[in-house]
């Protein structure tokens, strides 16, 4: 095929503006900028571990603070979110799963996900209180 | 017959033999119920301006030659009506992230050639000849394949794929739905050959699941479900190249 003597090609400037599906998706990716911000908060705390009982603790008191309260209710609605958009698209990217032959629809996958992940969470709130 | 309406239409138009950059241009089109998105530019191309060029054949959602954005919405002209939209204004331009030739008429060659490179028929594990008979196949395995056989390349997918839009390079959600589509097929064994398509970074891996190409499908393909299905067979296959490394893989 001969390609066409002169074309236009659009530029994809602010293409996030198009589609609100776009901006769903940014922010979907956007949240997992929280996740990590959690896990390096996570990872101070292991290094102030290692550092020593006056570190651990200067860790612990911020824990405290207003700001980190904050924090963690924004990671908290960042987890969230993250994981309720992600088990959405849980069943485009399993393998075909079919039970007695019959393939298993889609929001039945995504139940047991939520199903999983409320589970897991009770499980590991008990565990914590009991032992912490 | 139903009553008529008049709708403001207003089109992209690029002359490359004039124009440096698209404009626009509406029309007032008179509609009926019945009329579709691709009647009202048929209106405008028999009534009120002869030079506006657009792609169309079958007039039914079977040939997916007459794509187009309207509203920032990858549709079949065919497929959507004028009283859908009325009483507002909708705009009308070629499909997104595709080089303009002249007004809705864009440039396929790209995806021409991706669809070339994905292998995109049956590659038998010996040659067969007519005297070997048909090569039968149970309703269970035509079902492994036969939703992502429908696809018509109507490109509504590329125009709703903005990592296609960012990278050219991406072999993209048809290319990619119709490559699941043969390496499901039980009649094929040509997954080997097609697994470099799949591997690379252009490959499945440029996906990142935007999802959208999946919601504006006229025929219910999914390709976002092919692409991310590849990426475990992707790291399958990576893996096992590292376990046997003088055996499998590609």
């Amino acid at each position: 095929m001969t390609p066409a003597p002169k074309t236009y090609v659009r530029p994809m400037n602010r293409w996030w503006m198009r589609h609100p599906a776009y901006r769903r998706y940014l922010l979907r990716e956007g949240t997992s900028v929280m996740v990590a911000a959690y896990a390096l908060f996570l990872l101070a705390g292991m290094v102030c571990l290692v550092l020593g009982e006056t570190a651990f603790n200067l860790w612990r008191g911020f824990l405290q603070s207003p700001v980190s309260v904050i924090f963690h209710l924004a990671a908290l609605a960042a987890f969230a979110f993250h994981a309720w958009t992600w088990f959405k698209v849980m069943p485009l990217t399993t393998p075909p799963i079919r039970f007695r032959g019959q393939p298993v629809p889609d929001r039945m996958i995504f139940r047991a996900a939520l199903w999983a992940w409320g589970i897991a969470s009770v499980a590991l709130l008990v565990l914590a209180m009991r032992f912490l | 017959m139903s009553q008529t309406r008049t709708i403001m239409i207003e089109c992209l138009r690029y002359d490359p033999e004039q124009d440096q950059a698209p404009h626009y241009r509406t029309y007032e089109v008179p509609f009926t119920d019945e009329m579709s998105v691709l009647e009202g530019l048929q209106y405008i191309k028999d009534h009120l301006d002869g030079s506006l060029t657009f792609r169309w054949s079958c007039r039914m959602a079977i040939c997916g030659s007459c794509g187009c954005m309207v509203n920032h919405q990858p549709i079949l002209s065919c497929q959507s009506f004028l009283r859908d939209y009325y009483p507002a204004r909708i705009r009308v331009e070629p499909l997104e992230h595709f080089p303009i030739v002249k007004d809705l008429v864009i440039d396929q060659s790209d995806f021409l050639g991706k669809l070339e490179s994905v292998t995109p028929y049956l590659v038998p594990a010996q040659p067969l000849t007519p005297e070997d008979g048909p090569n039968l196949q149970t309703p269970r395995q035509i079902e492994d394949y036969l939703g992502y056989a429908q696809c018509i390349n109507c490109l509504l997918c590329y125009a709703a794929c903005p990592q296609y839009g960012l990278n050219h390079e991406f072999t993209g959600p048809a290319a990619l739905a119709l490559l699941a589509r043969y390496n499901a097929d039980s009649r094929d064994a040509g997954q080997k050959t097609r697994m470099a398509v799949v591997n690379a970074e252009e490959g499945v891996w440029g996906c990142t699941l935007v999802g959208l190409c999946s919601e504006v499908c006229p025929k219910h393909v999914d390709p976002a479900r092919a692409i991310n299905r590849n990426k475990i067979n992707s790291t399958q296959d990576y893996f096992l190249r590292f376990l046997m490394p003088f055996g499998r893989g590609s």
